[in-house]
């Protein structure tokens, strides 16, 4: 006998036994098919009011396991007839009516569940959502250093703006040829967040930005497929190294991408709404794309999105409505070039963006070390969800092949292949600046379709689960390891700042390696442009001659033009070797501290701070 | 009571989960944000600032002078520092002592002096090595673990490597060792002490003065303004010759100021006892205070060939707790 379920095995009173055996085994051997009489005593018991009610009419027999072969039992005529049986006399009779049938079963549902939505399911999700929103916090704030480059130059810059507004403190000019996005937006909003609550505060509005996405892409994914698909997304997403670095980052990047979010989920939101609410969306994207200018890469994706997501409620009039979106977008987009002058820096850091050194494959590697789990995840989805579209257990699901294939295969082909834009890009910049930060917004739309990915997987009725199980934990492991290293490439900057605040004078000249860090940490004491970088320099000589570069530094030290010269050696090591002979040289300047780090990827320097003495 | 199996579970995953997650730096930078100055007068080494490297560019030409003493014992004890202060009024703020070459570094005694205000020289004297050898790395070792010791510490210190040089008395004299060769020990030594971050030492090159050795030029011997903080001077009153100051050491000043503006420091002074050591001991004072490139001295009270010690005569003795009064000679040093 097998135990597979769907086995037919022959049960006594089995109505569906096969009609030529003739009998059945039970525990006293083969019974031969006598109980054609049984049944008809039986009908006559219940016609007689035996009938039990809303209870299976065999499921009496089947307890004694035998049948009434000799029909009532007889009272025992004895005398010692001490406890008499009187069940069978206060069994009242009851008359049942000829045309009700004794028995009936009951309708079992084609489904133990159901599809439709509800309260229960909503809040089930919502909690699982929860805990995926408090791993991906604990994860980013378990993150610690002190402040990177870029986020100590857009507080620092933000601050200054702040300052220039409210008591007119001359402005340093120059922020718009190089930010890669707006100055006015996010520099100022977290600049006085940080004014309030320090950098943990700046960092504390990031990790909000990208818990709000989380939660965000949570939702559209919902909508878009359902509940699980939602789940997975947001899991996988939450666990990856750019979202847990971008939410203890104090960058553009977090507000971006939650603009990018919020754009996308009004998109798939309105898609039943009239046509013309999906301008909703415009200035959320136009917003996205002022705080970072990178973020007009997926303005794309959310246009054909618009788009995909209306077809079934609207048909071809879906194309009027990305229409619709794309133009109010630009319309936003020309009026904001009118009324600012971005359009330089978008040009510097963005679109002509200097070209670097790295290969295609490293890029290519490193994408594919950050990213390409949920990448992978995201093109199994793609292609399981083009060839089948069902995306419930629930024979009563609606539209239970899904869509048609062309839009299942243009959906998966929008969202997954949204996650290539960045590296793309990037390898026709042949730079590996930021590139981490860039892929998370094009995770951020792959993550429905990595959910499919991994729902696919799973199979129906959860019948895989330690696979979908494997991959999040793979991915959780991948996701708090690269993050730690990451926040550990840059060095802790304590020492350095304490070593060197008593040299801030109101007029000292300064030259620095990284000086944004100091710059920021020591605002009260120092401003901008008494720093002098180690990217670049036109000193001007006694004549009024302007020397760069090496020539520049050179005649600046032996002049002493520098009160105080911090090497770190990483941005630009060798011109901070050739500043370092020229201070050692000097005789003028005297190394006054001499600061070891150590970075998450095994290197080790030191900062040198050099004084004037005399 | 009891919890339902399902509660406990969550929660014991939600702590275990936090806990591994988590580690324990959340939101731990907050201390990070305002980095305050160091406190003043405080111990560095004993704080949890120790990775802020003690910047001893105040030192290097503070406003006031030196006030500085050699006693017997000192910094290891500072019994005779105190003796010495009560004998004549003032707390020595330099303390010199002397150390051979393969000696471990005191850092308590360093600690000892800091902890009264003052800050050590050591006078480091390479007996057993030869300055070729330590010039070629043989004593790296030695030299590493030192330095390390001193960066450690993270307090001022004053090194003094190989002194009198110029003179043809030491074992590192000009009997035994070229220029080139005590140049390049020196350096070696220095790159040592940079390389360990051992920024904290204030370096001085201290000839003897040239007064008996007139032939030996000091240039060749000089490593280098890159190399050295201070110039160190090693000249003694005795009887028999001119006492005054600008006879003592203004031959060696004028020599050395023709290739290094480095500020200059009395290493090793004192003025034999007998009828005219209140006459030096006044003019020791005078020209300290006259020249502003002068740091200070430090009064060897040893008793070593001839009783330098103050306490040899009463009246010089008063003479020197006189002009030790002015407020120009010595300071705290933990509040340059």
């Amino acid at each position: 006998m097998t135990s597979r379920h769907d086995h037919h095995t022959p049960q006594p009173y089995d109505p569906y036994a096969e009609d030529d055996a003739g009998g059945w085994f039970n525990s006293n051997g083969w019974v031969q098919p006598q109980q054609q009489d049984q049944y008809q005593q039986q009908d006559q018991y219940q016609q007689h009011g035996y009938g039990y009610d809303g209870r299976h009419p065999y499921q009496g027999q089947q307890q004694t396991g035998q049948p009434f072969a000799s029909g009532i039992p007889e009272q025992p005529q004895t005398g010692y007839d001490d406890q008499p049986t009187y069940a069978l006399r206060t069994v009242t009779y009851q008359q049942v009516p000829e045309d009700e049938p004794g028995y009936h079963i009951p309708e079992s549902p084609d489904a133990g569940w159901d599809d439709a939505p509800s309260k229960r399911r909503a809040w089930v999700s919502r909690g699982v959502l929860a805990v995926v929103l408090l791993i991906q916090a604990v994860l980013s704030l378990r993150l610690s250093n002190t402040a990177f480059q870029d986020e100590a130059l857009y507080l620092a810059a933000g601050h200054n703006i702040i300052d220039h507004w409210a008591s007119g403190t001359p402005l340093h000019s120059g922020y718009e040829s190089y930010f890669s996005g707006s100055p006015m937006l996010y520099p100022v909003v977290a600049a006085v967040v940080d004014g309030y609550f320090g950098l943990s505060g700046a960092r504390l509005l990031s990790l909000v930005c990208m818990l709000g996405a989380t939660a965000l892409l949570y939702s559209f994914s919902r909508r878009m497929f359902n509940e699980r698909v939602a789940l997975v997304a947001a899991a996988l997403f939450a666990v990856t190294q750019p979202t847990i670095v971008l939410g203890w980052f104090a960058t553009y990047d977090a507000p971006a991408i939650f603009l990018l979010a919020l754009s996308a989920w009004i998109v798939v939101r309105t898609n039943k709404a009239p046509v013309i609410v999906v301008l909703l969306a415009a200035p959320v994207m136009v917003l996205a794309v002022a705080v970072k200018y990178a973020s007009a890469l997926y303005v794309p994706t959310l246009i054909v999105l618009a788009a995909l997501t209306a077809w079934h409620h609207k048909g071809w009039r879906c194309v009027l409505r990305a229409l619709l979106l794309g133009l109010g977008t630009a319309a936003l987009v020309g009026v904001g070039l009118m009324y600012t002058n971005v359009l330089a820096g978008v040009k510097s850091t963005t679109t002509n963006r200097a070209h670097g050194t790295d290969t295609a494959m490293a890029l290519a590697e490193k994408s594919v070390e950050w990213g390409g789990l949920m990448f992978a995840a995201a093109v199994a989805g793609a292609v399981a969800y083009t060839l089948r579209g069902r995306m419930n257990e629930s024979p009563r699901s609606h539209g239970l092949a899904g869509p048609g294939w062309r839009w299942r295969a243009l959906t998966g082909l929008v969202l997954a292949g949204t996650a290539l834009l960045a590296p793309a890009y990037q390898i026709h910049l042949s730079t590996s600046v930021s590139l981490y930060k860039h892929l998370d917004f094009g995770l951020l739309f792959a993550a429905p379709m990595a959910g499919v990915g991994v729902i696919r997987l799973v199979g129906k009725h959860f019948r895989y689960p330690q696979l979908g199980i494997l991959l999040w934990v793979t991915a959780l492991c991948l996701g708090v390891s690269q993050s730690e290293w990451r926040f550990g490439l840059w060095p802790d900057s304590t020492p350095l700042v304490k070593s060197i605040e008593p040299y801030m004078k109101p007029k000292g000249k300064y030259l620095a390696a990284t000086y944004e860090v100091p710059v920021y940490y020591l605002r009260a004491k120092t401003e901008q442009d008494q720093w002098t970088s180690t990217y670049g320099i036109g000193y001007s000589d006694k004549n009024g001659k302007i020397h760069h570069g090496q020539e520049g530094y050179r005649l600046a030290i032996q002049a002493g033009y520098f009160d105080l010269v911090v090497l770190d050696g990483i941005a630009t090591p060798d011109i901070d070797k050739y500043i370092e002979q020229q201070v050692t040289k000097n005789g003028n300047y005297r190394l006054v501290g001499k600061i070891p780090y150590r970075l998450s990827g095994g290197g080790t320097g030191s900062y040198q701070i050099w004084a004037k003495t005399s | 009571m009891r919890l339902p199996t399902g509660t406990r579970t969550a929660v014991a995953a939600a702590l275990i989960s936090v806990l591994t997650l988590g580690g324990c730096s959340v939101l731990d930078d907050s201390n990070r944000t305002s980095p305050a100055g160091r406190a003043q007068g405080a111990d560095p080494s004993q704080s949890a600032d120790s990775d802020v490297p003690y910047d001893v560019v105040p030192l290097l030409k503070p406003a006031k002078k030196y006030y500085g003493a050699a006693v017997e014992g000192a910094p290891t004890s500072m019994k005779g520092v105190d003796a010495y202060t009560g004998m004549t009024g003032k707390q020595p703020n330099l303390i010199e002592y002397y150390a051979a070459w393969g000696d471990g570094f005191d850092a308590s005694g360093v600690r000892n002096a800091w902890k009264k205000g003052a800050m050590t020289l050591m006078s480091w004297e390479p007996f057993d090595s030869t300055l070729a050898d330590i010039a070629a790395g043989k004593s790296d070792a030695y030299l590493k673990k030192y330095a390390t010791a001193v960066r450690k510490l993270n307090l001022p210190v004053v090194i003094d490597f190989a002194d009198e040089f110029n003179g043809n008395w030491e074992k590192w004299g000009t009997k035994y060792v070229t220029p080139k060769e005590y140049v390049a020990a020196w350096r070696h030594i220095h790159d040592a002490f940079i390389d360990a971050g051992a920024t904290n030492v204030i370096w001085a090159w201290t000839p003897n003065i040239i007064n008996p050795v007139k032939s030996v030029r000091l240039k060749p011997y000089y490593p280098g303004d890159a190399y050295v903080d201070w110039v160190g001077l090693v000249g003694y009153w005795t009887l028999g010759q001119d006492n005054a100051f600008n006879s003592v050491f203004g031959p060696t000043i004028d020599e050395i100021r023709a290739f290094t503006k480095r500020p200059m420091l009395l290493a090793e002074t004192a003025a034999m006892p007998g009828e005219r050591r209140r006459a030096d001991i006044r003019n020791l004072f005078a020209g300290v205070e006259a020249d502003d490139n002068m740091l200070g001295f430090i009064w060897f009270n040893h008793k070593k060939r001839a009783d330098w010690r103050l306490e040899a005569s009463p009246l010089a003795l008063k003479e020197f707790k006189r002009l030790a009064a002015d407020d120009r000679f010595g300071f705290d040093v933990r509040k340059p």
